[in-house]
């Protein structure tokens, strides 16, 4: 679409969010009702590990988990994966889940809805 | 290689070697300084042998309990030795640090490679093939680590592990070397293990 | 494969105990954050394979008559790098944490070195990615590892 010899501008929408970005977010997070934000992050690095996912970074201060793991077998593929843990209140937490094939976005809601099933199931096995 | 018949590996040889004769050919003699083998996963471990040898040429008993003097002191020669110490766990008692000697100059000139070299990046998700150094440079890393751990109520021992040219180091002088820095730097006489 | 269990609650003598067979095995810690249990460690080597040499040889053998139309030899790349990581993750299991989990995954990451194409050069530095799965590597890591804390690794 691009017209001629002028550099492409961006649109005045490029800082905000579009619908789908929206509803991806809704997918992508979750509440738990569970008070200790590093059995959480336990958790979360647990299911990570169930899926297969290396993980990269397991920062506690900010709640922060990276992981990522090879598109086999597809050996040139990286799927990538960032999991923020926020308390909400003292009884509540957030988790959010960002995956990325490559530089491409998941938005497949799937995908996250088992992750977060495996991440039920590792939260209630810690907590028995 | 255990399996193989000789007749397999004489032509191997051959062809390796008809491989090398090649004009214009891209083995270029920065590979050949590579060490060679039938199995690359198999550079996972280490042979059992080399690592018994290992461990006592790596390791020294020291007579104090006071872990955090013993890190500090560590730090210190790690920091003399030229190497920038790259990672540090006081609870774990681990210390790591990295250096950079140019084994691989150009012959002519300077590499400008080498100069956007970027050494925090080192992580391994990366799909640019800078990520870790300039191609031809990879191998100048210089890689030491040093754990600390209780070894009973009175002592401790320091073990310390170096890689060169992407291998292990399996001198037993460097380490004498190294030891002999950090006794001075503790003010302590280290002893060899049993 | 990659989990064995301990019975212990001294989860940094795990991590600790973690790191000195990994030491023991020639890699470097990269990265650990014991809140979390988390412990990374790396190493560097050759990933020179005589076999892909002997590939190489023979297609630049049957690609040398291109020669003839400027395009020959055909000298393929080969695996030059490798950088070989462990990430090892350790969590307590039970709610008093008398038992522990201890989680290991070991992969590399290879890159090869330059090669021709025609009249071109091929760029060093392709890069391939894979897990290690052999089981006798995850076997013998966790032999190690419980004979360094003195306890029995065992699976439910």
């Amino acid at each position: 679409m691009l017209q001629g010899c002028v550099a492409p501008k961006p649109s005045q929408d490029l800082l905000a969010p579009t619908e789908a970005q929206m509803k991806l977010r809704s997918v992508q997070t979750r509440t738990f009702d569970v008070k200790d934000r590093q059995l959480a992050m336990r958790g979360v690095i647990a299911a990570l590990q169930d899926l297969g996912f290396i993980i990269e970074r397991a920062n506690e201060p900010l709640g922060l988990v990276t992981a990522a793991r090879f598109a086999e077998p597809n050996y040139y593929d990286v799927v990538g994966v960032t999991v923020t843990v926020r308390q909400d209140t003292a009884e509540r937490l957030t988790i959010r889940a960002n995956a990325i094939y490559n530089n491409k976005p998941i938005d497949d809601p799937k995908v996250y809805q088992n992750f977060f099933a495996t991440l039920e199931r590792s939260l209630f096995i810690t907590r028995e | 290689m255990a399996g193989r018949t000789p007749g397999v590996r004489v032509i191997a040889a051959a062809l390796v070697g008809a491989s090398l004769l090649l004009p214009g050919c891209a083995a270029t003699p920065y590979e050949w300084r590579h060490d060679n083998q039938w199995d690359s996963r198999k550079q996972i471990w280490l042979s059992e042998e080399s690592q018994v040898r290992l461990r006592a040429a790596q390791s020294r008993v020291f007579d104090t309990t006071d872990r955090r003097r013993t890190i500090e002191a560590v730090v210190a020669t790690m920091q003399d030795l030229g190497f920038m110490v790259a990672f540090l766990d006081e609870e774990l008692g681990i210390v790591a640090g990295k250096k950079f000697e140019p084994l691989e100059r150009p012959s002519i000139g300077t590499d400008p490679f080498y100069h956007l070299y970027n050494d925090t990046s080192l992580l391994i998700f990366t799909r640019s093939y800078r990520s870790w150094g300039p191609f031809w440079h990879r191998s100048d890393l210089v890689r030491l680590m040093i754990t600390v751990r209780r070894r009973n109520e009175s002592q401790l021992v320091v073990r310390a592990s170096a890689q060169y040219y992407l291998r292990a180091v399996e001198d037993p002088v460097p380490y004498q070397k190294f030891f002999h820095t950090l006794e001075q730097a503790l003010v302590l006489q280290g002893q060899l293990v049993q | 494969m990659q989990t064995r269990l301990f019975e212990t609650r001294d989860e940094t003598e795990l991590l600790s105990a973690s790191a000195a067979v990994l030491q023991d095995l020639g890699f470097q810690v990269e990265e650990s954050a014991p809140e979390t249990g988390f412990l990374r460690a790396t190493k560097e080597r050759s990933a020179r394979e005589y076999g892909q040499d002997i590939t190489r040889a023979l297609v630049a053998i049957v690609t040398i008559p291109l020669t003839l139309f400027r395009s020959g030899p055909i000298i393929i790349p080969v695996d030059l790098h490798q950088k070989i990581a462990a990430v090892l993750i350790a969590r307590p299991i039970n709610p008093e944490s008398t038992r522990h989990e201890v989680r290991i995954m070991f992969y590399r990451v290879v890159w090869k070195g330059d090669g021709i194409a025609g009249e071109s050069a091929i760029p060093p530095g392709m890069q391939s990615m894979e897990m290690l799965r052999d089981p006798v590597l995850y076997q013998q890591f966790f032999a190690k590892l419980s004979k360094a804390v003195f306890l029995e690794a065992f699976t439910l």
